[in-house]
Parts: structure tokens; C-alpha cells; sequence
């Protein structure tokens, strides 16, 4: 049984200029241990459909349908208390930013025993050595030292580490990481990510990375969402979605890697821009920026087709299937 | 605790303070005139308070350097008989304690209505803002003057002065708080948006936790900014109403009394019972401004001017 099941989620914001779409039919499950990527563009949900597992949608917005089973639970539908027992103990969130995540006039150890013991009943003298314990886990030197200084104290990617042993206090299930590595430094990058990789791996963690960087995907997840327009356009194995993607999306994003062009070319970037929300294209959203672009694609939302373990929602692609 | 005292010895706050002459002044003004004010039982001469001290024959004895002056009333004395000196001391404690308090008073308020207009939003943000407007439309001297005037006609005198410096505490408090609601509410708004609320709540920390632990800490400094400026305007309230016959009773006199009290004299030549109290509220808020002004532009690091 998946441990995290999203069915047929859809997100609406309310707007004066009439109702936005955030999210529609997106579908997802999450195996214990497994590790899930979401990539796409700014814009493609991403950060929405996190944000709507933990059911925290900013207002205007709500979840106009569909459902988020965690271990058969209808997080949707849980009370606020309820919800609250759930997020930040057993599904843990690490943001983009770690210079703006941890407040800054509280020490990290404040930080970290304030979450302990809003979940756990737990004396403060042993809710700091699990917090030592904690820092001392993602590799921070001197972690009795560490735990009373304040976050203008530490560097990038010092903070990160504090981010995600925070992330890990109470022993999650899942880990939700939103593009956690993009505000750093490249090398500190390559070791964020092996650091997460190896706590996920030590600890039977669930992960979803949500990123726009198919390298970092291809590296840690096993299996990979592409999102275009707040829909799933293709999802599968992540060593299946690089080497042999369907999606003329998904292949525009691999081409458009630094890494395949040959220095001095432009890159290959994807011509155009992601839709408004506010007004997606009738038909395949994608079908204005697409090369392979049909008749049918114009007029008609692509159904999903595939296998067993991937799937695509494309006409084009649908079409090569058959042959 | 040695480590705060570390922390506050290399801090910024207190390198800009050694280094601003005009601030090390005023402090030191301020903090003499806070001492001297609250230790007025055990230096001041007379006891203003106790009628045996007084004697009536003393009235309207001039300064001691002033030919018909008296060794034992260094700055004169009132029309009562009582030693301007000692008097003026228990007044400043009035009129700081007055200030404090009903500082304290709009801080509480302004505070907890500007935190919850800023972090709800919606309709309780409409509602208390525009309730802050319309109390911002009447001035603050207006409201008191009608509410103590009001009490003082409805319960007598004699109740009154016993309890006129809750009233004034009270009316002086009330009246101010959109100031600190406005503010507070502006900050919230800011710091609402940043990422690291977002993160608290992912923690799945709750709303009251958010707002008193995390939020509110991130906007003390305006906090602290007005809240001096504050104390100078409730002072200076407090003075005008006692001026204005609505504030301490003549037999326990703040600065304003005090300066009413000695106005009918200043033509016919008795001029130390004004000046005297009027000279002591003006460096009293004179130096709680200066140090107000120092603290918003070490506090708004936007500002750095040197």
C-alpha cells in the first residue's frame, strides 16, 4: 500500500478575474522509501501541489476536489488541530531559500526545540540533546556550539543543514523538499543533495523533490513527475524519462541542459513561455510551444496512455505508441 | 547571562551609543531625572504631601540668591508654602509614572489588536483599522477632556482626585493605541510574507505560537521606536490636562498642575512657580526625544547615515 496517494487533486484560487486553475487531476503515490521527483517550469504547480499535500494553500485559495491519502487518511478533510499533529511530524517540509527560513531573532536551538515540543511531550534539557543529535547527523562541526548561535550566524549552506535537521526532528515519513538546493553555491549544491540522499537512505524516508534541475532529479529520485500548466504530462522512471522521454515537453526540457549543447551554441531553450493560468490554451496546453504540434492537439485534452509504471498525456506521443 | 553581557558589550547598539555624544547626554539626563524623581522621599527636603510641613507663612518665598530669598527653599516656594524643589520632584515621578503606565496601557492594546488585524486580515483588519481611524480623527486631548470632565461632573471631586492618575493612565492610554496598532499591524504585514512563517507553520506550530513567538519578536524595533516617542506624548498629554485643571489635584501635584498652579502669579512677579516645573518637563521630553530619534536610526538599518 503507497504511503501517500494523491487522487484527482485539483487547487482553485478564486480571483477577480474569475477562477484560476492552480492544480487539475493531478494523480501521484509514494511507496515508503521511495523517492518521487516533480520537475517542470516557474509556474507548473509544483510548489502548489506541495503545499496542498501539507493542505496549507494560501487563501484565496482551496482544494476544489480530489483527495491526499496519507496512510488512508484524507489529509484534505482533517480539522486544523489535526492536520498540525501531521505536518512538520510525520510529512516535513525544506524550503528554497535557507537565508529566509529560519527566523531570525530566535537561536537555531530555540527553533529546533519548539518544534520538538509541539509534537512531542519532551523535557527541554532532552529535547536539545536530540536537537545536538540532530546537527551532529547532517555533519554541522560543533553542534553543542552550533545550537545557540543565531542564523545570521551561519553560512548558506551551513543554514541548510540546519533547515533539513529540523526537517528531520521527529522522524518523518516524507520529506517534501522544494527545490532545496537552488539558492546555494554549485559545489555546496552537490553536497546538499548527497547529504539529503544518504539521511533518506539511512532513515527509510520518503522524499519528493520538487525541482526544475533534471540533473539533480536524474541523480537521486527513482521515479519522475513532469509538470506543464498545473497537469501531469508524464510521469515514469526517472532513468526511463531521460534516456527515452515521450513527452515533446519532457524533450525539451533534456535538450535544453547546458550539458547538450556544444559551447558556443545557443542553448536550446524551448521557444516561448508557460501560459497564464488564467487562460490556458484549449485542447493540449503545451500545443502552442510544441514542434510536433497536430490538428488534435488543438481542440482535445490529452487522455493519459502507457504502461505500467509510466505514463504520458500526449497525442503526438500516443500516436508513435501505436505504430 | 555572561554570554548576553558579551553579546551586548560588542554590539552594535551600544558601539553607536558611545559614540553619539548628544545621546550619552540625554541618557544620562534622563536616567538622573528618573533616579532623582523616584528617590524623592528620601532626598527631597520637605514632604509636599504632608500638610504639618507646610506653613503658609512661606508662600511665594523667591529663589535663594534672590534678595528676599530663604536658605531652606533653594528654588522658593508656591503660594502654599510648599518648597518648589520638593515638590517638583514628587510631581516629575507623577508625570513619569503617568507616562510609563499608560504607555504600557496602549503598548498591550495597540499590540494585540495591531498583531491580530495584521496576521487574520479579512474583516477583524477592516474592522479595527477603521476603528483606529475614527479614534485617530478625535485628538487625544479632545477625548480626555470630555471622558475626565465627564467623570469628575458625574462622581464629584473628591472621588476624583483620588483616583486621577488610573483616570489618566487610563483615558491617556486608550486614546493612543491606533498609534500602536497602525504600526505593529504594518510590520506584521511585512513579515507575514517571508518565507520563514511559511516554514513555522509547515512545522505545524499553532497560529498563537506563530503570531506571539515568531512574528511579534521580528517587529519590536518600531515597537521600541515609538514607544519612547510615546512616553514623551503622554507626558506632555498629562502636562496639558493637569494645565487644563483635568489632571493631579493641586494637593498632589504633577509638572502640569504645578505650572497652572504658579500661572495667575507670573505677572505679579512670582515667576519661579511656572518656570521652575515648565523648565523640568521641557528637558524631561526633550531628552526622551532625542533619545527616541537616536534609537529609530540605529534601529532602521536603511538609515545608516555615518
Amino acid at each position: 500500500m503507497p504511503l501517500l496517494e494523491v487522487r484527482n487533486l485539483e487547487v482553485k484560487f478564486p480571483l477577480r478575474q474569475g477562477e484560476l486553475v492552480a492544480l487539475r487531476d493531478v494523480s501521484f503515490s509514494l511507496d515508503p522509501g521511495e523517492r518521487l521527483g516533480i520537475v517542470g517550469e516557474s509556474g507548473a504547480g509544483k510548489s502548489v501541489a506541495a503545499f496542498a499535500i501539507l493542505n496549507l494553500i494560501g487563501r484565496p485559495g482551496y482544494i476544489s476536489g480530489g483527495e491526499v491519502l496519507f496512510e488512508g487518511q484524507n489529509l484534505a478533510k482533517l480539522s486544523p488541530a489535526e492536520m498540525r499533529r501531521i505536518r512538520g511530524n510525520r510529512i516535513s517540509m525544506i524550503f528554497q531559500d535557507p537565508m529566509m527560513t529560519l527566523n531570525p531573532v530566535l537561536t537555531i536551538g530555540t527553533q529546533m526545540i519548539e518544534c520538538l515540543q509541539a509534537h512531542r511531550r519532551i523535557s527541554p534539557a532532552a529535547a536539545r540533546k536530540l536537537a545536538i543529535e540532530k546537527l551532529r547527523s547532517v555533519s554541522i562541526p560543533a553542534p553543542e556550539a552550533r545550537i545557540d548561535q543565531y542564523p545570521h550566524e551561519l553560512s548558506g549552506g551551513m543554514r541548510q543543514r540546519v533547515v533539513i535537521a529540523i526537517a528531520l526532528l521527529t522522524d518523518p515519513s516524507v520529506i517534501i523538499a522544494d527545490e532545496p538546493t537552488t539558492a546555494l553555491d554549485v559545489t555546496i549544491q552537490a553536497e546538499i543533495m548527497e547529504l539529503l540522499l544518504a539521511l533518506c537512505e539511512n532513515n527509510d524516508v520518503s522524499l519528493i523533490l520538487i525541482t526544475h534541475d533534471l540533473g539533480v532529479v536524474s541523480q537521486v529520485t527513482r521515479r519522475a513527475i513532469v509538470m506543464y500548466a498545473g497537469r501531469i504530462v508524464e510521469e515514469g522512471p526517472t532513468r526511463e524519462i531521460i534516456a527515452n522521454a515521450r513527452h515533446p515537453y519532457t524533450l525539451g526540457l533534456i535538450n535544453a541542459l547546458p550539458e547538450r549543447t556544444t559551447p558556443g551554441q545557443p542553448l536550446n531553450q524551448i521557444p516561448g513561455v508557460m501560459p497564464s493560468l488564467m487562460d490556458i490554451p484549449a485542447g493540449c496546453a503545451f500545443h502552442p510551444r510544441c514542434s510536433h504540434s497536430m490538428e488534435v492537439c488543438r481542440c482535445q485534452v490529452p487522455t493519459y496512455t502507457g504502461g505500467a509504471n509510466f505514463r504520458v498525456a500526449c497525442h503526438w506521443a500516443a500516436g508513435r505508441e501505436q505504430q | 547571562m555572561s554570554r548576553y553581557w558579551t553579546l551586548f558589550m560588542g554590539s552594535a547598539f551600544l558601539y553607536r551609543f558611545l559614540r553619539d555624544k548628544v545621546v550619552i547626554v540625554s541618557f544620562s539626563m534622563l536616567l538622573l531625572l528618573v533616579v532623582i524623581s523616584f528617590s524623592a522621599p528620601l532626598i527631597a527636603p520637605f514632604d509636599p504631601y504632608d500638610p504639618t510641613q507646610i506653613d503658609i507663612m512661606d508662600s511665594d518665598v523667591p529663589p535663594v540668591w534672590q534678595a528676599d530669598g530663604d536658605a531652606r527653599f533653594i528654588l522658593g516656594t508656591d503660594a502654599q508654602g510648599r518648597d518648589m524643589w520638593s515638590t517638583m520632584l514628587y510631581g516629575t515621578r507623577i508625570s513619569v509614572t503617568i507616562g510609563l503606565f499608560a504607555v504600557l496601557l496602549q503598548s498591550i492594546l495597540g499590540i494585540a489588536l495591531g498583531l491580530a488585524a495584521g496576521y487574520f486580515g479579512g474583516r477583524l483588519d477592516s474592522f479595527l483599522m477603521r476603528l483606529a481611524d475614527i479614534q485617530l480623527s478625535f485628538s487625544t486631548l479632545m477625548v480626555a477632556i470630555v471622558v475626565l470632565a465627564i467623570f469628575q461632573a458625574s462622581f464629584g471631586t473628591e472621588l476624583y482626585n483620588d483616583l486621577a492618575i488610573f483616570m489618566l493612565i487610563m483615558v491617556i492610554g486608550i486614546a493612543e493605541w491606533p498609534q500602536y496598532a497602525r504600526t505593529v499591524r504594518a510590520s506584521v504585514l511585512a513579515e507575514k510574507k517571508k518565507e520563514y512563517v511559511d516554514a513555522v507553520r509547515v512545522i505545524g506550530l499553532s497560529r498563537r505560537r506563530i503570531m506571539f513567538r515568531h512574528i511579534l519578536p521580528n517587529t519590536l524595533s518600531p515597537i521600541l521606536v515609538i514607544s519612547t516617542v510615546q512616553v514623551a506624548n503622554a507626558i506632555m498629554s498629562e502636562a496639558a490636562l493637569s494645565f487644563l485643571g483635568l489632571g493631579m489635584p493641586v494637593n498632589q501635584p504633577s509638572l502640569g498642575s504645578l505650572i497652572n498652579s504658579g500661572f495667575e502669579y507670573i505677572l505679579s512677579g512670582s515667576w519661579w512657580i511656572t518656570t521652575f516645573p515648565a523648565l523640568l518637563l521641557i528637558m524631561l521630553v526633550l531628552v526622551i526625544n532625542l533619545l527616541g530619534d537616536w534609537m529609530r536610526d540605529v534601529l532602521n538599518p536603511k538609515l545608516y547615515k555615518d
